[in-house]
């Protein structure tokens, strides 16, 4: 069936919100999200011939938009937000975690049946703000590795770190993570008023 | 027991190894460090049970 160019982008323009929704969590910041799928939905159109159909227009997409925030992001890296990631990935600050035999001060708590949360909204609304809570760098290394599923020699060659560094940075993000959701969902009782 | 002290490992190093784990393969034997550990540790079970479930909770942002 032919398809016109409007009729394509318009298409494509459905799936904005979406991918815009993406990039912001990503690279948290607006303007910078907002030029990242401008580029996006341009590539998309100018490359419209590349997209088979095989995969769903909004997968097709997400695609794209994977390398322009991978290219958004190590531009950034090149400005002095670099010497952040460095600085981000060498902090050691998990010894408070831990008693001099290494083990947990606060050892983690049974979370149960975690799945049923991933349907309500106020838990997602919670992993938002855990998100948000995260230090920039190692928040967007985090996205990279989980949402845009780079695997881990990816992560590194983009961002020029080495592979400990990553592990580091990715282990931060996680037992941060895993402390707010248990702080604010799992087991809120040692929550202040 | 002394022979056991090699292949043991503290929950600093097994959570540490356990995040690691879902980046990509670990060396054998820090595989097996890690699954006696976790015979032995509940804490560090739960730990292992909560990095997964994080994982399956970011699966919903790629939609």
């Amino acid at each position: 069936m032919p398809m016109t160019d409007s009729d394509f982008a318009s298409r494509c323009n459905i799936h904005r919100s979406y991918l815009l929704r993406v990039a912001v969590l990503q690279l948290r910041d607006n303007d910078l999200a907002e030029d990242v799928v401008q580029d996006t939905l341009l590539a998309a159109l100018q490359g419209a011939s590349g997209f088979s159909g095989r995969s769903s227009l909004k997968t097709w997409l997400t695609g794209i938009l994977k390398h322009k925030i991978v290219d958004a992001i190590r531009r950034k890296e090149r400005d002095p937000v670099r010497a952040s990631l460095e600085e981000e990935s060498q902090i050691e600050d998990f010894d408070a975690l831990f008693d001099e035999s290494g083990h947990w001060e606060n050892p983690p708590a049974d979370w149960g049946d975690p799945e049923q949360a991933l349907s309500q909204q106020q838990f997602l609304d919670i992993m938002q703000f855990c998100l948000e809570k995260l230090p920039p760098n190692t928040g967007r290394v985090f996205m990279m590795r989980e949402v845009m599923e780079l695997d881990s020699d990816e992560i590194c060659k983009e961002l020029s770190i080495t592979s400990t560094n990553l592990w580091v940075i990715l282990y931060r993000a996680r037992i941060a993570l895993r402390q707010c959701l248990e702080q604010h969902w799992f087991a809120p009782t040692g929550r202040t008023a | 027991m002394a022979r056991t002290v090699g292949i043991r490992i503290s929950c600093k190093d097994a959570s540490r190894l356990i995040s690691q784990m879902q980046d990509g393969n670990i060396p054998l034997r820090q595989w097996l460090r890690i699954r006696l550990h976790l015979l032995l540790c509940d804490a560090c079970n739960a730990f292992s049970r909560q990095m997964r479930f994080l994982r399956r909770a970011m699966e919903s942002y790629r939609h």
